[in-house]
């Protein structure tokens, strides 16, 4: 079985809540834990985003410049995921609409940390997903992502593209059929791998 | 969890769910871009740009019309004072002692340190410094995998430093891959980190 | 001896808090983690009555907390903090009145190695216009590696007076200390690694005509 997609969302440690506030205030030690809690899961939204791991490392430098530019009108009392992944968002709209390149097929340089066996064998299902997501339009690829592997709610994501609910509900389901339609061959081949 | 999801979906979300390595120095190098970002202050109009990041798509659009009748409203007043306010009301920089920084010159501009040890029976280990005043509350260091390193940047200035990790808050103990501090006026080993200028 | 460090200490620090009200509130608070109420009625009277001579306090704090980390008993910090002081103030003489905390601290770190006090002057003679806290961190590397502080100091000078950065001599150190755990000679290693900055500095006659320009 596939590890839960909780137990791949968190981290080493748990976030300390009080970190944000801190940064906003000029802590630099906080700011620095921020980055270094949030730079993996950053790079992970960028590289599903972008498709390219260099495009998706600027994206992530970017943001957190602008985080960091950004933090004296930051609102203590929101929360922070949200308003993080809008500053990503918009990074990534913004080199998309700069690049507008032929999309290569992701490098795998390293082998995560966290490889498992399982990771080994999905990485090529996981390059057909990233496939057929390439062949969507931009916010059906952002909400999709935002939605399912990010695991924002609607809401949060409404409020950070500034799309309704339904329209996004939309975006995410019509996300979804492209994937049922394309990946049911492949995902057979991969369960036979398996 | 997932709505309308089949088991397709969710593997699909799983097979991206994946956390992509880490480069060594990744978040070093991000650190470095936000001193640099601060070193070198943008015009008011690129910092206006720049809060647009912030901005829902839907606000933005909202803040275009704003933008678009501030200029008619221009034109129909002569005067752009207050557009021009308003702007420069929402460019301030960071916070004060990130703003100190900023304004050192590069030679006494701390610069982010990545740092990391081999500890495998360790429960908790900090970095501590004369760059974090020794204490090990200012730099608890994270473990990289489930038996990894443990790892963390710090802040410190070009030239030497001394430091050492503490264990399970109780134990110091010198970087193995540093020279020793030889000049240490306490029992116990502490390490050098020279730091060069950026 | 320590008796009289601690009332020297006690007798300048009330003059200080009566000449400068606050204490500075962050070093205050670090001040906390001394759990020792004595040691750090100690510390804090140390440290006023070296704000009052101009000493920098930031390094006789972080040097306290040092031993509190170390698990140092009164005593030893005690010591440790006066020694500080005395080569801080030494070394604030050598560097000048407009040398930075930094510098001043890396220059007591210079005369803690041994290193002799007029090299550390003519050091900062070359280049009175900047701070030579690298330099000085460097020296006190090299001689911590087994080599002469005079010799070590000369080569330093030489490079500095070349316009020799302080990213370059960072790295001579860092070249020296690979040479060295491979087994080559410290001495040797930094006349090697010297050599190896020198080559790549302009020749002596264009430092001299930029100097005079």
């Amino acid at each position: 079985m596939f590890p839960t997609l909780a137990v791949l969302r968190t981290s080493v440690t748990d976030f300390d809540p009080t970190l944000p506030g801190r940064a906003k205030h000029g802590d630099e030690q906080a700011f620095i834990k921020i980055v270094e809690f949030y730079y993996p899961r950053c790079l992970r939204f960028a590289r599903n985003m972008l498709g390219s791991e260099q495009d998706a490392e600027e994206a992530v430098q970017d943001t957190f410049v602008r985080v960091h530019d950004s933090f004296p009108r930051f609102r203590e009392d929101a929360r922070f995921d949200p308003w993080l992944f809008r500053i990503l968002a918009n990074r990534c709209r913004t080199l998309m609409a700069r690049n507008r390149r032929h999309r290569s097929v992701i490098e795998y340089g390293d082998v995560p940390q966290t490889a498992t066996a399982e990771h080994e064998i999905g990485a090529d299902w996981a390059e057909e997903v990233r496939v057929v997501l390439d062949t969507l339009p931009a916010e059906q690829r952002e909400a999709f992502l935002l939605r399912h592997v990010e695991d924002l709610s609607y809401e949060d994501i409404s409020a950070m593209t500034g799309a309704g609910l339904s329209a996004l509900r939309m975006r995410v389901k019509r996300a979804c059929d492209a994937l049922r339609a394309r990946l049911t061959d492949g995902s057979k081949d991969d369960r036979r791998i398996g | 969890m997932i709505e309308e999801s089949d088991e397709l979906i969710v593997r699909a979300a799983r097979a991206l769910s994946g956390m992509p390595p880490t480069k060594a120095g990744a978040v070093a190098r991000v650190l470095m871009a936000v001193r640099a970002n601060q070193a070198r202050p943008l015009p008011f109009w690129k910092r206006a740009m720049r809060r647009f990041d912030e901005t829902s798509v839907s606000a933005k659009a909202a803040g275009l019309l704003m933008a678009a009748s501030l200029v008619i409203g221009f034109f129909a007043r002569g005067t752009v004072g207050n557009a021009r306010d308003s702007f420069a009301g929402g460019s301030e920089l960071s916070g004060t002692a990130l703003q100190s920084i900023a304004n050192m010159p590069a030679e006494s501009r701390p610069v982010p340190v990545a740092v990391a040890v081999e500890l495998a029976n360790a429960k908790t280990v900090a970095v501590v410094g004369d760059f974090n005043g020794w204490d090990p509350s200012v730099t608890p260091m994270q473990r990289v995998g489930k038996d990894g390193p443990w790892s963390a940047t710090v802040l410190a200035k070009p030239g030497r430093h001394t430091y050492a990790f503490m264990v399970d808050g109780a134990t110091l103990v010198a970087d193995p891959r540093a020279p020793r501090a030889k000049s240490s006026d306490f029992d116990g080993d502490a390490s050098v980190m020279m730091v060069r200028t950026p | 001896m320590s008796n009289f460090i601690r009332w020297t200490a006690r007798l300048l620090g009330v003059a200080a808090i009566a000449s400068a009200p606050q204490f500075v509130g962050a070093q205050e608070a670090r001040l906390l983690a001394i759990r020792d109420d004595a040691t750090r009625d100690f510390v804090r009277q140390f440290v006023e009555a070296a704000r009052v001579r101009g000493t920098p306090t930031e390094p006789l704090v972080s040097r306290a907390l040092e031993g509190v980390a170390f698990k140092a008993d009164r005593k030893r910090i005690e010591q440790a903090m006066a020694a500080l002081e005395k080569r801080l103030r030494r070394s604030r003489d050598l560097l000048g009145a407009k040398a930075t905390a930094d510098e001043v601290a890396a220059g007591a770190d210079a005369l803690a190695a041994d290193v002799p006090a007029g090299m550390i002057q003519e050091m900062k003679k070359l280049a009175p216009q900047r701070q030579i806290t690298v330099e000085l961190g460097v020296l006190t590397e090299l001689v911590a590696k087994g080599i002469s502080p005079k010799v070590a100091a000369e080569r330093i000078k030489e490079l500095m007076a070349r316009g020799a950065t302080g990213a370059q001599l960072t790295e001579l150190n860092a070249a020296v200390q690979q040479d060295v755990a491979l087994g080559i000679k410290p001495v040797a290693a930094l006349e090697l690694r010297g050599r190896g900055v020198m080559s790549l500095l302009p020749p002596p006659a264009s430092v001299n005509s930029a100097q005079r320009r």
